[in-house]
């Protein structure tokens, strides 16, 4: 048996020479997400369904264009690299170990995947979250999903937890801080100013998870 | 001593094969699971050398190697290659199969002792592979498992996986702890009449001492393993600082055991390279006496060198001075091994067979190993090269020897005595190159690199400026490319192995005109081994002497 | 070394010095052996010498060849222990007065480096904190405190030859004084989970002029200041 597996190995490696490329040629694009998809399961869970336990996020069905800036911020240090953030330290050498070509790739794979139901975990209250909510209705869109002309993600798809912590990230600095590299997290900076303090932050978040699915 | 003939009554194939106290068949058990573990090893040094030759490239047979994929390929890698190849087939196939039949008795001295020691070892062989496939993937935290990465499980992100292997490598442990105290038993109570301490063969003493080393250094990393385990599970926090723990404790714990360990798989390797090359160069082992002593000298100091391994890692730096002391001190006992062995050469006459070849050839490499020890052994340039790829080709040059080469010399020695038919020569021979020179074209081009400052266990060079460089980049494609060459190269072996079980040259009782007692028993030895338990008349490396019309002298011939 | 790596560091070159009597001493009795091991396996091959002689290497003329050899390496132990621990004790276990302090933090997977700023003092509002850069001054004595906020790292810097982990609940002190401007890459050299093989960092070695031009420009407080004006 073990002779049998290991010919069958070694024939296949002598192929792999004979053929000259050490590499099979490019898959579908769906088939390489798939890949590659691997390296974000770790954290991200086997559906991008999310782990907060790692301060991982749910990323499945989020806009691709999204996912690519997201990426590209990573990438180039525009996110993730202040010294406070260390879910966000942790991400960006992930987004650097992806290939520049298969950014693309990844951002519409992880777009397909069915977003998840997400449980409320956080006990605002949603009335005065309501009101908070106004001001995110003009790009967010009434029903929190999104609107990418304005370069707005939907939040209907994001757990509460990791929106409280990106709403107090931006506040503080820790995201949007780079004017320069990230200007849509520039002015998401200068809105999430408006919430006054934490419980501001956690109310409209428990009124964005309460959000009624309305398809 | 029970009388061999009456352990000859006819056996059914689940008894004789599964549930044997054999201690032939425990050794082919060994030999075999080492041999299927090897191309566990094998497969995934192969995948993740093409992902650094080929970064982010889809490896044939495998596809994309992910960051996570790749630190749990090297981890375990070098966690099979340790404990489920070198240490099975050195210590526990070879220690099984020789130590009987060398000492002239009819088994080990606690059989049923033995089979349980290799049932949990196949228990815990089953366990790792287990934890390969388990959600989250193997454990990836490196085989020196450093906590608190390997403690907990938001670090590491392999939650069963890293308990699974620490379970796994605890119960091997205890796998051979059995089989170490029936190797020792075995040897001091069951030899031959007449056979008194300086007639023992090298490779028994060697054995042995490899069990002593092993049973004395292992209780401490069985401790830990068990406090890491609690770590993980309970977070009791005995390597954790918030907790109040130490993460260096661990170190100590581990290297206490890791560093002997190697001198563990060194010593059965010396041993089977002092037989081969004492019966095909017709010569007596140079010093027979000074090789015991050396043995006893490299296992006592083995316990006093483990935290070279910890130079740079936090520990009172005054304590390196004291290791690098004792560091240097063990290149005495082991050069005079070597000098020893190359000795017996002088004046034999040498026959270039496929074990010789692979023994001479254990020799040549070893020396590479031993001395390019000497640059991390020694405090100031460890600072350098710790954990750089120059460490990694200094422990291939010792443990490829060892684990694959000395091996092989073994088996392709012992092979007539254990199946009763031979090899083939001619294809042994273009196993011996075909492994020996790629060994070299893998390992010469990784102690540049580590000079350059490649760093271990980075699955992609391409996001450091310096080590992307395109001439470093292709002597990663050279030892690539060599490794899958060593590996095509073994081909040749498994044909050769397992046609020659069925359908080689049978082999007579003696068929290398040696002297010690395994080659009086028939080819291959039925159940109980001798016909009439033998005496001992002599010691073991009588070849060549003046006076004699034959150049051998049978330790059992008056 | 040089040719293979720079050296930007002080003990870069003692390193390389100890590692040279190494390759010497070690090189010369590895040729020497193999010279030695090959010669014999040519000159006694059964060919040319059918007849093996019967030597026990038990005699004490016969046990002189080797003994002697013997001897010799542990006159060459003792050569490279005296080197390799002065070079250890120059590295390790003095600490020259600094001319500035940084703290060096690592964590999942990136390197944090606290630099004292305009003051020259750690844990002032000035200082200037970076990830994954590192900026120093040429030919200025450094003493880095290092910490982790998680799991082992190690820090290293190979054209300094510098190398020192990490280890969580301890602040580990050292020294280094860079010879040479340019860039180089920070390694981690300990396993530290998913992200080590990426864990990389860039030192930026400046003239005096140049770095202080750094701290001005970087300083969070000379930005206010500058803001205010």
């Amino acid at each position: 048996m073990a002779s049998l597996s290991l010919i069958a190995n070694s024939v296949a490696l002598a192929l792999l020479f004979l053929l000259g490329s050490p590499v099979t040629q490019a898959s579908a694009p769906s088939q390489r997400g798939q890949e590659i998809f691997k390296l974000c399961a770790t954290c991200h869970g086997n559906q991008g369904e999310g782990n907060q336990s790692l301060a991982a996020p749910a990323i499945a069905g989020l806009p691709q264009w999204y996912l690519l800036t997201q990426l590209k911020n990573f990438r180039s240090g525009a996110r993730g690299k202040h010294p406070q953030d260390a879910p966000g330290l942790r991400m960006g050498p992930m987004a650097r170990t992806l290939k520049e070509g298969d950014l693309e790739t990844i951002a519409a794979f992880v777009s397909q995947l069915a977003p998840h139901k997400l449980a409320p975990i956080s006990t605002g209250t949603p009335q005065r979250g309501e009101e908070h909510f106004q001001v995110c209705i003009g790009c967010h869109g009434h029903d929190a999903r999104g609107e990418a002309q304005l370069n707005a993600p939907p939040l209907r798809f994001s757990n509460d937890w990791y929106l409280i912590s990106q709403l107090k990230n931006f506040r503080s600095g820790l995201r949007g801080a780079n004017g320069a590299l990230d200007p849509q997290g520039a002015s998401m900076s200068a809105m999430a100013q408006m919430l006054p303090d934490e419980e501001a932050i956690r109310d409209v978040v428990t009124y964005i998870s309460n959000l009624k699915d309305e398809r | 001593m029970s009388v061999a003939a009456s352990h000859t009554h006819e056996q059914s194939f689940f008894q004789k094969y599964l549930f044997s106290t054999d201690h032939k068949i425990i050794a082919m058990q060994y030999l075999f699971t080492g041999m299927f573990m090897a191309l566990i090893g094998g497969f995934f040094v192969y995948v993740f050398r093409m992902q650094l030759a080929f970064p982010g490239a889809e490896v044939f047979g495998y596809g994309v190697v992910t960051p996570g994929e790749y630190n749990s390929l090297v981890t375990n890698h070098g966690t099979v290659m340790i404990f489920w190849v070198a240490m099975p087939v050195l210590v526990a196939a070879f220690g099984n199969y020789l130590i009987p039949l060398m000492i002239g008795c009819d088994d080990m001295v606690f059989p049923r002792l033995n089979r349980l020691s290799y049932q949990i070892f196949l228990l815990s062989a089953i366990v790792l592979i287990t934890s390969f496939l388990v959600p989250g993937g193997g454990f990836g935290g490196a085989w020196t498992a450093y906590p608190p990465l390997s403690s907990n499980p938001q670090y590491s992100l392999t939650p069963l996986g890293s308990s699974l292997w620490l379970v796994a490598v605890a119960l091997e442990f205890v796998a051979f702890l059995l089989g170490g105290i029936n190797f020792i038993t075995t040897v001091m109570n069951a030899r031959a009449p007449g056979m008194k301490a300086f007639d023992i063969p090298i490779v028994i003493w060697m054995i042995v001492v490899a069990s002593i080393v092993f049973m004395a250094s292992v209780g401490p990393l069985v401790a830990g393993a068990v406090m890491l385990l609690l770590d993980q599970n309970f977070q009791v926090g005995f390597f954790d600082p918030a907790r109040g723990g130490d993460p260096i404790l661990w170190q100590h714990l581990f290297w206490f055991f890791g560093h002997p360990e190697v001198y563990v798989v060194l010593l059965p390797a010396m041993g089977i390279v002092a037989e081969v090359i004492s019966v095909f160069s017709r010569k007596k082992l140079f010093g027979y006496k000074t090789i015991i002593f050396t043995t006893v000298g490299v296992a006592v100091l083995s316990f006093f060198v483990w935290a070279h391994h910890q130079f740079v890692a936090g520990i009172d730096p005054r304590m390196a001075n004291v290791f690098t002391i004792t560091t240097l001190l063990i290149s005495i006992p082991i050069a005079e091994m070597i000098f020893v062995y190359i000795a017996t050469l002088y004046k034999g006459s040498i026959e270039f067979n496929t074990a010789m070849l692979f023994a001479l050839g254990f020799l040549a490499e070893f020396l590479i190993g031993g001395v390019t020890g000497i640059f991390l052994g020694s405090s100031g340039s460890d600072i350098y090269f710790h954990d750089t790829y120059f460490v990694i080709a200094h422990f291939h040059y010792t443990f490829v020897p060892i684990a694959i080469i000395a091996v092989f010399a073994g088996v392709y020695y012992w092979f007539p005595k254990m199946f009763g038919r031979h090899m083939s020569e001619t294809l042994g021979q273009i196993h011996f190159w075909g492994t020996v020179i790629p060994m070299n074209v893998i390992f010469i081009p990784l102690f540049y690199l580590g000079m350059a400052g490649q760093h271990r266990r980075i699955f992609s060079y391409e996001n450091f400026p310096e080590l992307a460089h395109p001439y470093m980049q292709n002597l990663r494609v050279v030892a690539t490319v060599a490794l899958i060459v060593m590996i095509l190269f073994q081909i040749p072996f498994f044909i050769n192995f397992f046609r020659s079980i069925f359908a080689g040259k049978k082999a007579e009782k003696n068929p290398w005109k040696a002297n010690t007692l395994e080659w009086t028993a028939e080819s291959p030895p039925p159940h109980g081994n001798f016909r009439e338990l033998p005496q001992v008349y002599r010691p073991p490396y009588e070849y060549s002497v003046a006076g004699r019309s034959s150049d051998f002298w049978p330790q059992n011939e008056r | 070394m040089e040719h293979i790596i720079a050296q930007a560091s002080t003990f870069a070159e003692s390193i390389d010095t100890v590692i040279w009597v190494i390759a010497l001493l070690g090189g010369f009795w590895l040729i020497v052996a193999e010279a030695i091991l090959f010669y014999l396996i040519f000159k006694y091959r059964r060919k040319s010498h059918p007849k093996a002689a019967y030597i026990t290497g038990e005699t004490d003329a016969e046990k002189r060849w080797i003994h002697w050899p013997h001897y010799l390496v542990i006159v060459c132990d003792l050569v490279i222990i005296g080197f390799s621990i002065k070079v250890w004790y120059d590295v390790k276990q003095t600490l020259p007065t600094p001319d500035q302090t940084i703290r060096i933090i690592g964590q999942q997977w990136a390197w944090t480096f606290v630099h004292p700023g305009p003051d020259n003092q750690l844990d002032t509002p000035d200082d200037i904190i970076t990830v994954d850069e590192l900026h120093v001054q040429n030919s200025a004595t450094y003493h880095f405190k290092l910490e982790s906020k998680d799991v082992i790292h190690s820090f290293s810097v190979p054209v300094f030859r510098l190398k020192q982990d990490a280890v969580p609940g301890r602040t580990i002190t050292g020294w280094f004084r860079p010879t040479k401007t340019g860039t180089y890459d920070i390694q981690c050299a300990e396993m530290c989970g998913l992200g080590h093989g990426i864990m990389g960092a860039r030192i930026f070695i400046e003239s005096p002029d140049e770095h202080a031009l750094w701290i001005q420009n970087s300083s969070p407080v000379s930005h206010v200041t500058q803001q205010m004006e």
